[in-house]
């Protein structure tokens, strides 16, 4: 009788134990859903900035025909930062892709703020409706992209916290979930979005 | 049957399953009893008889079956083990929708989505919620799926999600997939979600005696690799294998017959989904053509996810294959499902390959043809139909009426409601007070507490929200919310802030804009944290007399100047509740707290009650024969936060 009653309280415990892991295990893979789901935000924004871009430049270019490289060096960059876009949401856990995608998107904000400081020499350009529909949006696709970065900082944040609390982390190395990255802009100087301004 | 009949027989089936699952832990505890006093009793017949080996007394050995003692700590063990069991797994479930579409490997598709079929698919989502008046959900896609099927999950309308596999978002065009989430739709609005978390709860829970049993057997078996076993022992060992073994045989044998229920129920509840499909969208071609397709492609509905089997009845197809066929399947035939939506049918599924994107194309063309006499007449019929009776069932004109509003939406508005940035500040557009002093106040506060992008953005929407159509408003709303959903709990707080800012920046009672707020507040509030959910428990008016004078009262104040007409207004709409202590309240206590405070115990009402309740509002409402858009937007609204979600009204359609 009590060898019995000791056996059912031991299972007891174990079922417990086994409940409460599998809980957490649960939460983890939560937590990492909610932030690789918040990602597809960006990607949306970021896409719709990739395709204004050639639009942008093709307008300018029939004004600034001098600033050819500048104009090349835009289209390069945006290139490259739509090659790490799709690494990155192919993988949104996938740290070093986010790093890429980070460092890809601070060159081409680079080269288009190069751009549109060249553009205040040519008042016609800054002039034509076309130029200033596609600034507009291009401003506020990157005001979208800025605002869903903080959701997806803001869930990446509340995993990565989750993930190395106690006892979690005892699950999280041992079932692989890694440490996700920010995204963040590097340079403070760069962390504006790049000015559009007509005045 | 009525929505508000649906919801109440869903409700006395729980009961029932209640009262079935209590009887099945009765029969598993005297099950478990007799299993464990066997043992008992076995094990000190066989100890005793070693110890009184060689001597000549066994007399001292009682065999006896009843022992209190252990029955108590049998019983009280066995309902405390199936209760967890079933507890926890209600709460896993109860995390909503979300919870369960990841668990199947679900990606949330972004509501701003580019993409052509996640568009697709969006809009049909979007446009079957507008016209039954429920929040756009969320919708998943499972990408490892190649199967054509779609599921509905969630414990209530604010936590529904749909998901749809790939090769259902790919395969079927785009009346088929119209016909499947209308199926799916049913699910959500006749609580058979909430039916199915219970069943799922209460078969885990006699699981967990048969794991039980399982880890008994693994402990003696661990146990025994580390030393040999004295002939002392042996019998307890011996005993507890006997146990462990005896329990699995009951937890497995409990579950079988659980998951015969489950299949049962699932299947009478598959078949009520197929007929709203058809009589959401009037389009019998659009669901029997996907199930038809589901029958000739190769995949069928097939779900490879290892979590298939406990969501199983969730899906729109079959997910899983049983080994006891028929009777373990959670879905008809799909060929008796067809026919009976299309008795003629010949029986031939028509061949499918995946990924054939002309022959999509050509029927998609075909069935749109086919469709306009429909819609017309059923635009017709609905005329005839009041709105409180409409709850819960939208019909074809009401699908058509959506699909017309959304088109017609100035694009700014869509494309702001369609993603997390643009729509929070269409919400605050729509909050704008129409008074210019009030407006300057709002615009303060926004320009205080909200981003600065935000705000600017706000004023940029404000002259085109001002031009819409009233009757768009709660559309949009709608179409937000599902957006809204994608902020972080950071930004919800912020948001939440300012409505709440905006709201009471207008002293007056400005009921739309109150009403507006609280739809927002009961939807979103589930996604960002735990809410306590309104169980029904009032089934009978005579308690809630008080919160339904109050509601009634700010009806006829809100809608009508002289007080003769707001006592006559609250007559009528007093009558149909059939209570003698409902009075009209002084207007000073007819503040929104007071009516925030009704509208919550009301919706703790039985379905049959507030559906009594809803046509007195409504006829408070139309007391001076004059509905203007607002008045019935505002029923709308509070029929909402009362979770009963009514069809937009369509011309000529009267409110009771």
């Amino acid at each position: 009788m009590d060898g019995l009653i000791s056996v059912i309280v031991v299972c007891g415990i174990v079922l417990i134990l086994v409940i409460i892991v599998v809980r957490m295990y649960n939460r983890l893979v939560q937590y990492r859903n909610r932030f690789k789901n918040a990602f597809a935000q960006i990607d949306v924004q970021l896409k719709r900035r990739y395709d204004l871009i050639p639009n942008l430049v093709e307008t300018a270019k029939s004004y600034m025909s001098h600033e050819r490289e500048t104009l090349e060096a835009v289209i390069q960059a945006r290139n490259q930062a739509q090659q790490s876009e799709q690494a990155a949401a192919a993988n949104p856990d996938d740290a070093n892709a986010i790093k890429q995608l980070i460092g890809a998107e601070g060159v081409l904000s680079g080269a288009m703020g190069k751009m549109f400081a060249l553009m205040e020499n040519y008042p016609d350009l800054k002039a034509n409706q076309n130029m200033m529909q596609l600034s507009e949006e291009l401003t506020s696709t990157e005001n979208k992209v800025a605002f869903a970065r903080q959701a997806f900082n803001d869930s990446v944040t509340a995993y990565n916290t989750y993930r190395e609390s106690f006892p979690s982390n005892i699950l999280s190395g041992m079932f692989n979930f890694k440490e996700s990255q920010l995204f963040e802009i590097e340079d403070a100087d760069q962390r504006e979005a790049p000015k559009v301004s007509f005045s | 049957m009525d929505f508000f009949e649906q919801q109440d027989i869903a409700r006395r089936r729980t009961g029932r399953l209640v009262v079935l699952m209590g009887l099945a832990v009765v029969a598993i505890m005297v099950l478990v009893y007799l299993v464990v006093a066997t043992a008992v009793v076995s094990v000190t017949h066989y100890q005793s008889a070693t110890a009184t080996r060689g001597q000549v007394a066994t007399d001292g050995v009682q065999v006896n079956f009843f022992e209190p003692h252990l029955l108590i700590f049998v019983g009280v063990g066995t309902v405390v083990l199936v209760l967890c069991g079933s507890l926890y797994k209600m709460a896993t479930l109860r995390g909503g929708g979300r919870v369960i579409a990841e668990s199947l490997g679900g990606r949330l598709i972004d509501t701003g989505s580019a993409d052509a079929t996640e568009r697709k698919v969006l809009n049909v989502v979007e446009e079957m919620s507008i016209a039954s008046g429920t929040p756009v959900p969320p919708v998943y896609l499972l990408e490892k799926e190649a199967g054509i099927n779609a599921f509905a999950a969630g414990y209530t309308p604010s936590d529904a999600v749909i998901g749809v596999t790939r090769g259902c978002a790919e395969l079927l065009s785009r009346d088929e997939l119209q016909g499947v989430v209308a199926h799916e739709f049913s699910h959500i609005l006749n609580g058979d979600m909430r039916l199915s978390i219970r069943l799922i709860g209460v078969i885990h829970g006699i699981l967990v005696i048969g794991l039980l049993g399982g880890t008994l057997l693994r402990s003696v078996f661990y146990a025994n690799i580390g030393r040999r076993r004295s002939s002392k022992e042996g019998g307890g060992t011996i005993a507890i294998i006997g146990v462990g073994i005896a329990l699995m045989i009951i937890g497995y044998v409990g579950v079988f017959f659980g998951q015969l229920i489950k299949a049962s129920v699932s299947r009478h509840r598959e078949y009520l989904a197929d007929a709203a499909a058809v009589q959401f969208t009037r389009l019998p071609e659009g669901i029997t053509g996907a199930l038809k397709k589901i029958g000739g492609y190769s995949f069928k509905s097939k779900i490879i996810s290892p979590n298939a089997e406990e969501a199983s009845h969730m899906f729109f197809g079959e997910g899983i294959s049983h080994l006891l066929g028929p009777m373990m399947a959670t879905h008809p035939p799909l060929a008796e499902r067809i026919q009976r939506i299309e008795p003629g049918w010949d029986g031939n599924f028509p061949h499918l390959e995946p990924t054939k994107k002309t022959k999509q194309k050509t029927a998609r063309k075909h069935s749109q043809l086919s469709r306009t006499p429909a819609a017309a007449s059923g635009m017709v019929e609905v005329a005839a139909i009041s709105a409180i009776s409409g709850v819960g069932q939208p019909t074809p004109a009401h699908v058509d009426y959506a699909s017309k509003l959304v088109a017609q939406l100035p694009e700014v508005v869509r494309n702001a409601a369609h993603e997390a940035y643009g729509a929070r500040s269409l919400i605050y557009a729509l909050l704008l007070d129409g008074d210019k002093q009030v407006r300057k106040r709002q615009y303060g506060q926004l320009r205080e507490h909200a981003d600065p992008q935000v705000y600017s953005l706000t004023q940029d929407l404000a002259p085109v929200v001002d031009a819409l159509d009233h009757k768009a408003r709660l559309p949009v709303i709608d179409m937000a919310i599902a957006a809204l959903r994608e902020l972080s709990p950071k930004q919800y707080a912020a948001f939440k802030q300012n409505v709440r800012h905006l709201i009471a920046a207008d002293e007056k009672v400005d009921l739309f804009e109150w009403v507006l707020g609280r739809i927002i507040a009961h939807h979103l509030e589930p996604q960002f944290g735990p809410v306590t959910r309104h169980r029904a428990k009032y089934y009978s008016l005579k308690t809630l007399a008080r919160p339904c004078s109050v509601l009634l009262s700010v009806l006829a104040y809100a809608g009508h100047r002289q007080h003769d007409q707001v006592e006559q207004a609250f007559a009528l709409g007093a009558r149909p509740l059939e209570l003698s202590n409902v009075a009209l309240q002084p207007l000073s206590s007819c503040s929104l707290q007071a009516l925030d405070k009704a509208l919550d115990t009301l919706a703790e009402a039985g379905p049959r009650q507030k559906r009594t309740i809803l046509t007195a509002c409504a006829h408070c409402i139309a007391a001076d024969r004059k509905v203007t858009v607002n008045e019935s937007e505002l029923l709308r609204g509070i029929a909402d936060t009362l979770e009963c979600p009514m069809p937009p009204l369509l011309p000529g359609q009267p409110l009771v």
